[in-house]
């Protein structure tokens, strides 16, 4: 019961470039930011997911940082693909960034990795992704039937199918596996 | 009674309130089937074996299929809204659904109007709506894990995903910071069982408690074991225990399932509930004085 260690800070976390732009895109929905997200970077923007100043929130936000100047562009791009959003607004205070911070645990056989409040676990011979567990959102309990007992290569992203801020979370925990996995290290 | 209120993984199941049950190894609300899976499911599964063991009246689930675009959840509030004060429930228990401070308002609201205030708890999502709502003191006990208290001490974060880098690295042995700083910015509910290597459970603002043994570190792993905590501690309190011994015993009986189970990452949360009733049997009469219940009071 005792064999699993916390990979110490230093190699467990990785801080993803962040990108600062002056603009943001206010969704109604986590989805929407996720699929535009999706689709600006594909046309080239640089974008970041943040949540809205807290005049905006409901609980469950996601809102997407962008460039000001190139507003029109990103307003044609996220109609031309059927994108809702509320409006384009300059960046104010009170936007927060999400956590990107994430935490390896080995347990021998098996690793848990945990991205804010979700945490996911897959077995090191086989790739096979073994539990989730944390988070709260509906969502949760679905991407656990989803994910659980499948190869990490083989399941459909949680940003792809989820619609929650939790979603995203597990998502960070899917690439973070994918890459440990990837890497072999599985020490 | 006992009312146990979340969203479970099903697209097509209605909004539907009933006695939870078992039959053929499946969980059933109102007689229709939901997974004893992560969330929702494994929170019932846990209050049901409690209440079985206990002799009491079997706790009735309000339901909705919910897979995070949060039509479920909005039909729970809204059924809350309208019927909590006609139901006033004894203990009433909200978990997963989709958070929103506006709806979470109005259910506190409506359950002023009921004529004995329930006891109540709240997880998951439910946690989260009302945390950022500025509504933790209206609530009698949370069960967050070791992120969720950095959360619950993030003043300005609406949701986990939000919380400050410098709160999530913070370790587990400086959870009592994170209290301290939760109580302060009256972001925490009135006892809060804060679950981790080391449990703690803290009576407005001071650690009574810590719980560390069974030590079982793959129970973080394991999807749903936070989530049969909240249904044994509302089985608990239901049963007439003391808040903070409810969250005592309830963070007992789930590391002792876990060590009889022999936990590893890979278990499934339905394996740990299966021990429950042995735990009862072992556990219970010592740990909680609640030796059997007599159905005709």
């Amino acid at each position: 019961m005792d064999d699993y260690v916390e990979v110490p800070m230093a190699s467990s976390q990785r801080k993803k470039t962040s990108f600062n732009g002056d603009g943001l895109v206010v969704f109604l929905d986590v989805k929407d930011a996720l699929e535009a997200e999706k689709v600006l970077q594909r046309a080239g923007y640089a974008v970041r997911l943040v949540a809205p100043p807290p005049q905006l929130r409901k609980g469950c936000d996601l809102a997407l940082e962008v460039n000001l100047t190139e507003k029109p562009g990103i307003e044609r791009a996220l109609e031309q693909k059927d994108i809702a959003y509320v409006e384009i607004v300059p960046m104010k205070a009170g936007t927060a960034e999400l956590l990107q911070v994430v935490k390896l645990t080995d347990f021998g056989r098996w690793v848990m990795v945990k991205a804010g409040n979700m945490k996911l676990s897959f077995d090191k011979e086989t790739g096979v992704i073994v539990n989730s567990s944390g988070g709260g959102c509906p969502d949760i309990p679905y991407l656990h039937a989803e994910l659980v007992d499948k190869k990490l290569h083989d399941v459909r992203r949680p940003k792809d199918i989820g619609f929650t801020l939790c979603a995203v979370m597990m998502d960070r925990a899917l690439e973070e596996c994918l890459e440990v996995w990837r890497g072999g290290d599985r020490s | 009674m006992m009312l146990l209120a979340g969203t479970v993984p099903l697209k097509d199941l209605p909004l539907t309130m009933g006695t939870v049950g078992l039959e053929d190894g499946f969980l059933l609300v109102d007689g229709l089937p939901i997974p004893c899976t992560q969330g929702t499911g494994a929170m019932v599964g846990a209050a049901l074996a409690a209440t079985g063991y206990l002799k009491l009246d079997p706790p009735q689930a309000l339901v909705a299929g919910d897979t995070g675009q949060g039509g479920g959840s909005r039909a729970i509030y809204e059924y809350l809204i309208e019927n909590v004060a006609r139901l006033s429930p004894e203990v009433l228990t909200l978990h997963y659904c989709l958070p929103d401070m506006s709806l979470t308002r109005r259910v506190c609201e409506a359950i002023e109007k009921c004529p004995r205030r329930p006891v109540m708890i709240a997880d998951a999502a439910s946690m989260y709506a009302a945390k950022a709502a500025g509504l933790a003191r209206a609530f009698d006990i949370f069960t967050p894990d070791a992120t969720e208290i950095a959360f619950l001490a993030d003043a300005e974060a609406t949701h986990p995903a939000y919380i400050a880098r410098h709160l999530f690295d913070t370790d587990i042995a400086q959870t009592p910071v994170l209290v301290d700083i939760a109580y302060e910015s009256r972001s925490a509910a009135k006892v809060l069982l804060a679950k981790g290597s080391i449990d703690y459970v803290v009576v407005d603002g001071s650690i009574v408690a810590t719980v560390t043994e069974p030590d079982v570190p793959a129970l973080e792993a394991i999807g749903g074991t936070g989530d049969t905590i909240t249904g044994l501690v509302s089985a608990f309190v239901y049963c007439g225990l003391e808040l903070h011994e409810a969250a005592i015993i309830a963070a007992r009986t789930n590391r002792t399932a876990g060590q009889l189970a022999q936990a590893t990452p890979a278990t499934k949360v339905r394996e740990v509930v299966k021990y429950f009733p042995e735990v009862f049997k072992e556990h219970l009469c010592q740990w909680s004085g609640v030796c059997s219940i007599d159905p005709e009071g």
